[in-house]
């Protein structure tokens, strides 16, 4: 049980480094993301996000600023920082490996472009 | 703080939002407020879980992961009442005596001094090739002037104890004044409460002492009541008024804390015997500061032969942290009971590690439970550590609560004798740190072995069995006997050290002591010496005083000397006429009247009494013990004949004391009289010798008196009998004779009662441990007793069945205490003061006592548990 949570906090981390690998986002636009991708795949409840980013901050992966969200609030936005985009690209390569076995098993994935 | 503050809120702000933006969304697509916003909290799942994983990202969580689990941890002692009560009752004991134990230790021999580095003090000892450590060597004035050019001492002083005549105030009063070299105080090290100390500046070029004094504590609390302005004011002290210069404070007593330091007159020709203690000079070794000392001893035994040992001399230098009042009996009797509080507290251990384990047992289901939901492995045990720990600081706590008031009463307890003046029994910062370290270890060792097993339980086979039940295949079961095993054998080995202290103790206060202590009173009586220069002049006035009190109504008899009463005696070497001499044989001295056996109550058995003319003159005859008289060969009568006794001319060269004319060492026995018990009673008689008082007339007498009703009724009498005579003659320290005999039985009776204490604590522990235990096991078997019961067991079988199996383990405890005592017995034997063995019948006693113990402690449980309706029982689930 244990391997199985480590696993897909693994995947949650490497999913939310893919996600701002594209620009910087706010959590909610993240979540969004990620659902609208994996909706059926990954059930990856909202609250959940929240520890990862924490961790990802915390090892220097990303970085946190603040902005406007799109209804004009103040909100965190996420940056990939240059140390989470070689951790993503390292990552990225195992991760490949390891999925190419399953993807076929589960809903297409989007497809890697890093 | 602030930034955690902030963090958290931040996160908090940033989760609403992120729900807030989905409640949007969901209302962009349709849904109403309320259902957009219930399916967006759902769609985040639980905030508080996310906020606290996000928090322990960055391990802000800890303190709060404490807290919680302190909370449970209280939640779940308060279910366990119960379990509680004993495990801190436990704790609360064994830390609490150990925490008491360990301060007296500390007080009294780790730091019982206040001077700066006492460790770094040291006394030279001057030993004959054969000779014990017997106390530290006297050096007169001239060898101290040697001794401090020796470049190996840094630094050295000494000192001289005096009687002082104290005159001015309403009665006269004696006094041993302590005499320093100038630097003694600078040497010591210790600041003066008020005014200042005695410096080199105080001891003149010439020698001459100024006439000032520093007070004791005690003396200064005495006569001034504590006033400041003492300072400045004068004491009249042997005819010479001194001027108090200084206060010390009450932690200060060098070789008194009742009396005064003065300066001591530097003459090189005074022979009066100086204690000399030195500093070793930076990087000289304690041997080659020896080798340096013994040279110059060699110089001096060539000039005084007769004050050093004979033969090749041997130099040693004694720590002075080794030669305290307490080294000796009480050192040993402080490490036996600290070795006592020590299995105490294994014993309250056990208790705890038991509970714990039977606890944590009980708690398998929860555990289980705990595990299968996902709780972490390491966060159980975090939390199983948690309470143990939690235990042992309220126990370790409550132990301190009981160590004060333990201590208290271990001070008024403890034989001042054998502790030295300035030693000071508190709980200090050591001593709570020391019990700090024992309780938290207590803790961790004997709440990890528990908690570790209980968190690696087969979830399965717990969950779906009832905790144990009919299998009887029960987790821990088998340690925790082991530990009832353990307890017993702890309680025997415990038990068997007290019944060896109560036996020591039985057995010094069963000796008779040799003479007839009860209704005799001693008291002191000094004449001032200037006023009676002459020998003739103070026999008179002791001839006239030793009258006037022997016709004082209610007094049998009377006797006057020096050193004869018990617990004193200066020793001297001597030669017996006709036998070759002997090195380091010696002979106890005393100086008596007629009437001394009489007043002692001690038998003449062979020979006379001295006659009143031998008194009057001081002739050289003597009265000797048995065991002098077994000094000569069996069949020679000493009577009629003749020893030498070196101490006889070494008295008559001390200014103080005048001699009788014609005092020369040579006596003549004249009769044999009882041994008493004058080393001691638990030692060995030391051959005596009883002299005319008159050979020596000193300014100090001692007088006894034998009453035929109470003792101390007559010291008004006697002082006014003195003050007839005198009205400055000093009359002190008034005391009978059993108040004397009792202080030499108060050190076995200060370690009798302690060990005692322990051992009933101990008893007391076990015990409870042990129905705990027992208790606990027949519950877990209920099951099993039901299932007996329904298949036709009778109520006695169950009885039966349960007592058997802890007799079992009853009997081994008993026999591995036993074992364990007797191999305990055979180290201790030969340093323990009583010399003492157990003998079979209190060991008999306490193997009884135990094993009532333990089958009262099965019998309750069992008996509960053959009433069991097995019904009931079968249903159980434990």
């Amino acid at each position: 049980m244990e391997s199985q949570l480590e696993l897909l906090q693994g995947t949650l981390d490497l999913l939310i480094l893919q996600t701002v690998a594209f620009g910087p986002a706010h959590g909610h636009a993240i979540a969004r993301i990620i659902q609208q991708r994996s909706e059926e795949v990954l059930q990856v409840g909202h609250g959940s996000l929240y520890p990862a980013l924490q961790r990802l901050l915390k090892q220097g992966l990303i970085v946190a600023e603040d902005g406007l969200s799109e209804n004009n609030r103040k909100a965190r936005f996420y940056r990939l920082t240059a140390k989470g985009r070689k951790k993503l690209t390292a990552e990225t390569s195992k991760w490949e490996r390891f999925s190419s076995a399953i993807a076929r098993m589960l809903a297409p994935l989007p497809d890697q472009n890093s | 703080m602030n930034q955690q503050e902030l963090r958290r809120k931040r996160l908090e702000d940033e989760m609403q939002q992120h729900i807030d933006l989905e409640t949007q969304e969901n209302i962009d697509s349709g849904m109403s407020p309320l259902e957009a916003r219930q399916a967006a909290m759902r769609k985040f799942g639980s905030a508080p879980q996310a906020g606290d994983q996000s928090r322990e990202a960055w391990g802000w969580l800890w303190p709060e992961r404490l807290w919680q689990d302190i909370r449970f941890a209280l939640r779940s002692f308060r279910k366990d009442a119960g379990f509680t009560v004993v495990a801190l009752l436990s704790l609360m004991l064994g830390v609490g005596a150990s925490i008491a134990l360990f301060s007296v230790v500390y007080g009294v021999l780790i730091d019982p001094y206040p001077y700066a580095k006492p460790d770094k003090i040291w006394a030279p000892a001057v030993l004959g090739p054969n000779d014990a450590v017997r106390g530290w060597h006297w050096y007169t004035q001239r060898e101290l002037t040697e001794i401090q050019k020796l470049p190996a001492f840094a630094d050295t002083m000494a000192t001289s104890v005096k009687p002082v005549m104290m005159t001015g105030g309403i009665n006269p009063e004696n006094f041993y004044g302590v005499f320093l070299t100038g630097g003694a105080f600078n040497f010591l090290d210790v600041k003066p409460l008020v005014g200042r100390t005695i410096q080199p500046f105080d001891i003149g070029p010439g020698g001459e002492p100024a006439p000032v004094v520093v007070l004791s504590y005690g003396y200064w609390q005495r006569f001034f009541s504590g006033d400041p302005h003492a300072i400045g004011r004068t004491i009249t002290l042997d005819d010479v008024p001194h001027t108090i210069i200084g206060v010390m404070p009450p932690r200060f007593g060098w070789w008194t804390n009742e009396s005064f330091w003065l300066p001591l007159r530097m003459d090189p020709k005074d022979p009066t015997g100086l204690a000399v203690i030195v500093r070793l000079a930076p990087g000289v070794t304690q041997h080659a500061a020896e080798q340096q000392l013994n040279q110059l001893n060699i110089r001096f035994a060539a000039e005084r032969p007769n004050d050093y040992p004979k033969g090749t001399l041997r130099t040693i230098l004694l720590n002075y942290m080794d030669i305290t009042v307490a080294s000796g009996d009480m050192s040993q009797s402080l490490h036996l009971l600290l070795a006592a509080v020590g299995l105490l507290l294994l014993i309250a251990c056990v208790n705890v590690a038991n509970l714990q384990l039977a606890r944590t047992t009980g708690r398998a289901r929860e555990i289980a439970m705990r595990l299968a939901i996902g709780a972490g492995r390491g966060r159980l045990v975090r939390q199983l550590l948690t309470e143990s720990v939690l235990l042992s600081v309220v126990g370790g706590a409550l132990g301190v609560l009981f160590a004060l008031g333990a201590t208290r009463l271990i001070v008024v307890l403890i034989p001042p004798d054998y502790v030295p003046n300035e030693a000071r029994i508190t709980i200090n910062g050591y001593v709570l740190l020391f019990s700090l370290v024992v309780s938290m270890l207590t803790g961790i060792l004997f709440g990890l072995a528990p908690a570790l097993r209980s968190s690696r339980p087969n979830l399965v086979d717990t969950l779906k069995d009832g905790g144990g039940g009919a299998t009887g295949t029960l987790r821990g079961g088998a340690m925790r006997s082991w530990l009832v095993v353990a307890e017993i054998s702890l309680s025997v080995i415990l038990l068997a050290g007290a019944s060896l202290a109560v036996r020591g103790f039985m057995q010094v206060q069963n000796t008779d002591p040799g003479f007839q202590p009860e209704k005799v009173l001693r008291i002191d009586v000094t004449l001032a010496p200037k006023r009676y220069p002459t020998w003739q002049q103070r026999n008179t006035l002791d001839r006239s005083l030793l009258e006037s009190v022997t016709n004082l109504p209610g007094v049998q008899a009377a006797e006057i000397g020096n050193e004869g009463l018990p617990y004193s005696g200066f020793r001297s070497p001597f030669t017996i006429a006709g036998q070759p001499r002997t090195d380091g044989r010696q002979v106890e001295l005393a100086l008596v009247s007629s009437r001394y056996p009489q007043t002692l109550g001690i038998p003449l058995n062979r020979g006379r009494e001295f006659t009143e003319a031998e008194i009057e003159s001081g002739m050289r005859v003597a009265l000797i013990n048995e065991s002098a008289a077994r000094l000569w060969p069996a069949g020679q009568d000493p009577i009629g004949r003749a020893m030498q006794i070196d101490g006889l001319t070494q008295a008559a060269d001390d200014p103080q004391v005048l001699p009788a004319p014609g005092v020369a060492a040579s006596v003549t026995i004249v009769g044999v009289i009882g041994d008493i018990k004058n080393d001691g009673l638990g030692g060995a008689v030391f051959p005596a010798v009883y002299l005319p008082y008159t050979m020596f007339a000193p300014p100090q007498r001692e007088l006894a008196v034998r009453t035929t009703g109470d003792p101390l009724a007559l010291v008004n009498a006697v002082r006014l009998k003195a003050r007839d005579l005198d009205k400055d003659l000093a009359v002190g320290k008034p005391e009978t004779l059993n108040e004397r005999l009792s202080q030499e039985t108060q050190q076995p009776r200060f370690f009798m009662a302690l060990f005692s204490a322990f051992a009933g604590l101990g008893l007391a522990l076990a015990a409870i441990g042990i129905y705990s235990v027992i208790s606990y096991n027949v519950t877990q078997r209920v099951q099993e007793i039901g299932v007996r019961m329904a298949l036709g067991a009778k109520r006695g079988d169950i009885l039966k069945l349960i007592l058997l199996i802890v007799a079992k383990f009853a009997s081994l405890g008993l026999a591995v205490g036993l074992v364990g005592s007797l191999l305990i017995e055979r180290l201790v034997r030969f340093q323990m003061f009583t010399k003492t063995s157990f003998g079979a019948a209190p060991l008999a006693v306490i193997v009884l006592l135990l094993a009532a113990v333990a089958m009262l402690a099965a019998w309750l449980p069992a008996a509960r548990a053959g009433n069991l309706d097995p019904v009931t029982a079968l249903r159980h689930e434990a």
